[in-house]
């Protein structure tokens, strides 16, 4: 996909412009790459070249025949022509041939308005069809064709076009090839073996590959329309220590509508992290962060034993009151899921100097599972569901692996069932069960073995249900915050939504704490964290990017694309070319950890 | 000229190993493995001879485009899917003369440096591959294949593949792919099989017919190879006539032979009372050639020079009787059937091209529908990775070209006026 090396260039000619790109690349690349518009179907830059979709014809001097550009390799000196007659006549049969049994049926299709059937047909198809006859039909008629394709996705066979990338992703990076052809020419049709569908937990890059509306996913369709003005946010995923380059969309509505905002997640190229490419863990598990589990308001446990919601002034004087009674702050342990951003670890740093923590006072935890996935798979899932185990350890914190890579934290645990604390407090704002196992904790509280327990997190989790005072943090997508992944590579995701009801951002809970227990902290925003942060960490050179680090906002999607970072910009020039020109010289390119692309700020 | 090939095909036991061996059978090999293996390329060379499969691609050159400097394993595919339309050579080659066969793959073998030769042949030939398999088994056994071939100390086995059955398994590329157990489906080239063929091992693709040839000329040298045929198209050649002719059947004779003298000499000329209309001189594949255009010897240069091409020799005699709008329609259901899939034009404009000739075949048809199909099998025709898209679109393209009358009486009077009883069985049920 991206070579590392630098090489030779070469120069050709393309519509009489003279373009030099680097050798080995081909004629539909070197246009891409210079702005000049073919149209493609089975070729995208992450998947094998397939030559069978027919539309990238170019002619090429001095070969008899037109020629697939995204087969045609440059050579130097070579003069290209896309837009003659004999090109524009043929490239329009190709599309007439693409149209001939497509349903048209995008008034109801989930691709209609990102889809570059549709896209690159307005361009370069013809104007009217010639065809009288009944179209194909595989499974049904219109949004009936709809056919259960595995547990994450739906096919509609109607609206293939056959470009056998869904059946390359699973052959050349899921590399469990459960997808291919039956049958053959006309009757040809996207099927797995027995009907079983796509198992696989990367089956949402699908989606994404499939240039029609024939691959959905059970999750995005029928929610929204690209047209539906959704906003979106260039984020980074926090659900385990790849930290996966994405974007999260929201949906933009009237005040009254219920609903969830947030409606997709998607992958944004970053050759160094995830390519083009991200995990179903990623895609699809955010419903909880606007779910009925949310905290959204500080608990209390009250005189009766229950967990009664109040205001922040008095949750916070009831943290002084509880940390005091249990032995004041220097009795105070810390008890942190590795979800934690480097600002909020550097905070209770910060606070457990303030109260004269020993080392030991912190434990730091995240939770450890293998993802079932092919053993030669190209992209690959860490089974540490944690974003920045390697920020815990940079900052110093004492972070103890077993041999497997979970969280040892048995010294702690001990400490905790034999009693020996007495005021605990836990910071755990990922979803429920990413600060690993806790329930033993759970039953050291039941056992009354904990006096204080306070828990700092998003959701009511079986803990938070035991503990004596519960805060209401944001989740990812809620706050800006930066992190260090599995490759020691410093990146930022960005708050695309407010938090939930009361809840606050985590560095102002922080903040907040602090001031309640008499610890001075002053900062008014989490730049200001990660500027002192910064200022603390100037030595080391991972974090002279942390200053520098901009964070994204949302925006409608049209601004988003030409705003968003290069290297999403090259993707989405390449996905959907009837998007105004914003190029740049040459494609990005894999770096060598831990440099990052910086994202750039939006106005 | 006394047939090569053919000559013992009607000896009851002709195609036994006893027969072969007293027949100067194996002889070719013995001197191929007694001569360079680069020697033997050059002589194949010399020899000037084309590729029986269709393009007519010599030999000795794509052997010696076989990648020579790699620790990869070599292969020779022999191709046995036989399934153009018209075309019945190899199948009469595999049956009556199998040894002649295995002799051209171990020639062939020796010559680029392989140890394995594999036939891959065509689905439906399940009886001929129990003779070649049973013959294989006497070869074996008597040292002709295997270990230490004739003690030269040479190894070469031949392994019989069958395939499922698809016209487009014959693409060289499309073999490999189904060889190896996937979709017949071509591959795009370059690479060619001679750099990365089967396995992404360089591989020599050659017809069945193409591999007899070799033995006759190690064995007989050049001279004598180069004394049969014209200049260019040297050698014996098979021809496979079929339809509207006395006697159908599979001919030899040199590529001087002209046309004509195949199908009224050779196959005995036209039925009793009927008169010739046209011949595909080349398989289902390539243009049709009208009755005066036959008097042109029967060779690749000879027939291209005429607008068509020999390509698999399989020479279709249709006289008065034979409806052209029928006729493209027929071959258009062939050509919808056993497209691949692959590329667009040819998956998707093959069955319009075939609803449109249903249609105008019908009677149901409009002058613009006959524009239509010279407008969409012209979108199909070059534009398609592998030459399949040319042959799709060639009927519809010749018959509109040469016969567009009988089209449009189609759409005037509603209904075939091409007198055809041979077609009687259809007359009740529609147009014909
Ligand atoms: C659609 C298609 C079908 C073909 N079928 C056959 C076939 O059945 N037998 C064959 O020998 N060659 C067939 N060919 C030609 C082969 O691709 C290839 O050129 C040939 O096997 C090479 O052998 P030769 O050089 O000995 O002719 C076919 C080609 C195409 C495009
Ligand atoms: S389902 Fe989509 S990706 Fe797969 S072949 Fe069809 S159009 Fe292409
Ligand atoms: S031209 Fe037809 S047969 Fe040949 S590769 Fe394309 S779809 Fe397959
Ligand atoms: S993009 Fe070139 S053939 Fe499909």
């Amino acid at each position: 996909m991206y070579d590392r090396q630098v090489m030779d260039t070469v120069t050709l000619t393309i519509d009489g412009r003279q373009v030099t790109v680097e050798k080995g690349r081909t004629v539909l690349q070197a246009a891409i790459e210079s702005g000049i518009k073919i149209p493609y179907y089975c070729y995208h830059p992450g998947l094998g070249i397939d030559g069978s979709c027919r539309v990238c014809i170019v002619k090429i001097e001095k070969m008899p025949k037109l020629q697939t550009s995204c087969s045609t390799t440059v050579t130097e000196g070579m003069v290209v022509h896309t837009r003659t007659p004999e090109v524009v006549e043929a490239r329009a049969s190709v599309f007439e041939f693409l149209l001939i049994n497509h349903p048209l049926d995008c008034p109801v299709c989930d691709k209609g308005g990102e889809c570059p059937l549709q896209d690159f047909s307005y361009s370069f198809g013809p104007n009217e069809s010639r065809m009288e006859f009944p179209r194909r039909v595989f499974d049904g008629e219109g949004v009936r064709a709809d056919v259960d394709f595995g547990p994450t996705l739906m096919l509609n066979r109607n609206r293939c076009i056959l470009c056998t990338r869904c059946v390359r992703f699973m052959r050349e990076i899921d590399t469990d090839a459960q997808i291919n052809i039956t049958d053959r020419g006309y009757g040809s049709e996207i099927a797995t073996f027995q009907e079983q569908g796509v198992h696989s937990l990367l089956s949402g890059n699908l989606m994404d590959v499939c240039p029609v509306g024939a691959i959905t996913t059970k999750d995005y369709r029928f929610k929204a329309r690209p047209w539906d003005n959704p906003e979106a946010v260039d984020t980074i995923c926090t659900l385990c220590e790849k930290g996966c380059n994405t974007t999260a969309w929201i949906k933009a509505k009237p005040e009254w509508a219920k609903g969830p905002q947030l409606i997709r997640m998607t992958p944004r190229l970053n050759p160094d992290v995830n390519g083009y490419w991200m995990c179903d863990i990623g895609r699809f598990d955010y419903h909880w962060i606007e779910g009925d589990h949310r905290l959204q308001r500080p608990l209390v446990r009250s005189e009766a034993g229950t967990l009664e919601p109040t205001d922040w002034t008095n949750a916070l004087s009831k943290v002084a009151d509880k940390v005091t009674a249990a032995g004041g702050t220097g009795a105070l342990r810390f008890f942190v899921s590795a979800q934690a951003s480097l600002e909020e670890l550097f905070l209770i740093g910060r606070l457990g100097g303030a109260f004269g923590l020993p080392e030991s006072g912190v434990a730091v935890g995240w939770r450890q599972r293998e993802k079932p996935q092919p053993k030669h798979a190209k992209f690959k899932i860490p089974p540490t569901d944690a974003p920045n185990v390697n920020g815990a350890r940079v900052l110093g914190f004492p972070v103890k692996t077993g041999s497997d890579g979970t969280a040892d934290i048995s010294a702690f645990r001990a400490a905790v069932e034999q009693g020996r604390i007495s005021a605990l407090y836990v910071f755990d704002p990922g979803p429920d069960g990413y600060i690993g196992d806790v329930s033993w904790l759970v039953e050291a509280k039941r056992a009354g073995r904990l006096p204080l327990l306070i828990v700092h997190g998003v959701v009511m989790t079986e803990l938070a249900s035991v503990a004596d005072i519960v805060l209401p943090g944001a989740a990812w997508v809620e706050k800006d915050a930066a992190y260090v992944n599995a490759q020691g590579r410093l990146q930022g995701a960005s708050r695309a939504m407010a938090p939930p009801g009361d809840a606050q951002e985590d560095w102002q809970v922080f903040v907040n704490v602090g001031l309640a227990l008499g610890a001075g902290l002053t900062y008014t925003s989490s730049a200001a964290v990660r500027a002192d942060l910064a200022a603390t960490l100037s030595a080391n050179e991972a974090f002279a990017g942390l200053t520098s680090l901009a964070f994204s906002r949302p925006v409608t999607a049209r601004h988003w694309l030409q705003a968003s970072n290069p290297s999403e910009r090259w993707k989405w020039d390449f996905m959907f070319q009837d998007l105004p020109p914003v190029k740049f010289a040459g494609t990005p390119r894999a770096t060598s950890p831990p440099q990052t692309i910086a994202l750039r700020e939006v106005d | 000229m006394d047939p090569v090939l053919t000559r013992y095909v009607r000896e009851p036991n002709g195609h036994t190993l006893d027969f072969f061996l007293q027949h100067q059978g194996y002889e070719g090999l013995k001197k191929a493995l007694a001569m360079k293996p680069g020697d033997v390329i050059e002589m194949v060379k010399a020899s000037g001879l084309r590729g029986r499969g269709g393009a007519g691609f010599p030999t000795g050159l794509k052997w010696q485009f076989v990648l020579k400097d790699t620790p990869l394993p070599k292969y020779i595919a022999c191709n046995a899917d036989e399934s153009e339309p018209g075309t019945f050579k190899d199948h009469v080659l595999m049956e009556r003369n199998p040894h002649l066969v295995f002799e051209g793959c171990l020639i062939g073998c020796w010559a680029i440096g392989a140890k394995v030769a594999y036939i891959y042949i065509r689905g439906e030939f399940y009886h001929v591959q129990k003779v070649l398999e049973a013959e294989l088994a006497k070869a074996y056994d008597k040292g002709y294949v295997g270990k230490n071939i004739l003690g030269t100390g040479f190894d070469c086995d031949i392994v019989i593949h069958r395939g499922a059955g698809a016209y487009e398994a014959g693409e060289e590329t499309a073999l490999i792919e189904s060889f190896e157990g996937k979709r017949a489906q071509p591959r795009i080239k370059p690479p060619f099989p001679a750099v990365s063929g089967i396995y992404n091992c360089p591989t020599a693709v050659n017809n069945v017919e193409t591999l007899c040839n070799v033995p006759g000329i190690v064995l007989n040298g050049v001279e004598w190879y180069t004394s049969l045929g014209p200049d260019k198209n040297f050698g014996p050649k098979l021809y496979c006539v079929s339809g509207h002719v006395k006697k159908p059947g599979v001919y030899e004779a040199t590529m001087k032979t002209t046309l004509r003298e195949l199908i009224f000499d050779y196959a005995g000329g036209v039925r009793d009372g009927h008169r010739l209309k046209a011949v595909i001189p080349g398989g289902s594949s390539v243009p049709m050639l009208l009755p005066d255009q036959l008097d042109i010897p029967a060779s690749f240069d000879d027939v291209a020079k005429a607008g068509s091409m020999l390509g698999s020799a399989a020479i279709i005699v249709m006289d008065e009787t034979t409806c052209m709008v029928w006729v493209a329609k027929n071959l258009m259901y062939f050509y919808r059937h056993e497209s691949c899939g692959k590329c667009t034009p040819c998956r998707e404009g093959g069955d319009w091209l075939y609803k449109i000739l249903t249609r105008l075949e019908n009677g149901e048809g409009s002058m613009r529908d006959i524009d239509l199909i010279a407008s969409v099998a012209g979108n199909i025709a070059g534009k398609t990775l592998c030459p399949f898209g040319d042959a799709a679109a060639a009927p519809a393209l010749t018959t509109v070209k040469n016969f567009r009358s009988e089209f449009e009486d189609h759409v005037r009077e509603g209904r075939c006026t091409v007198p055809s009883d041979w077609r009687g069985w259809r007359v009740a049920a529609g147009a014909h």
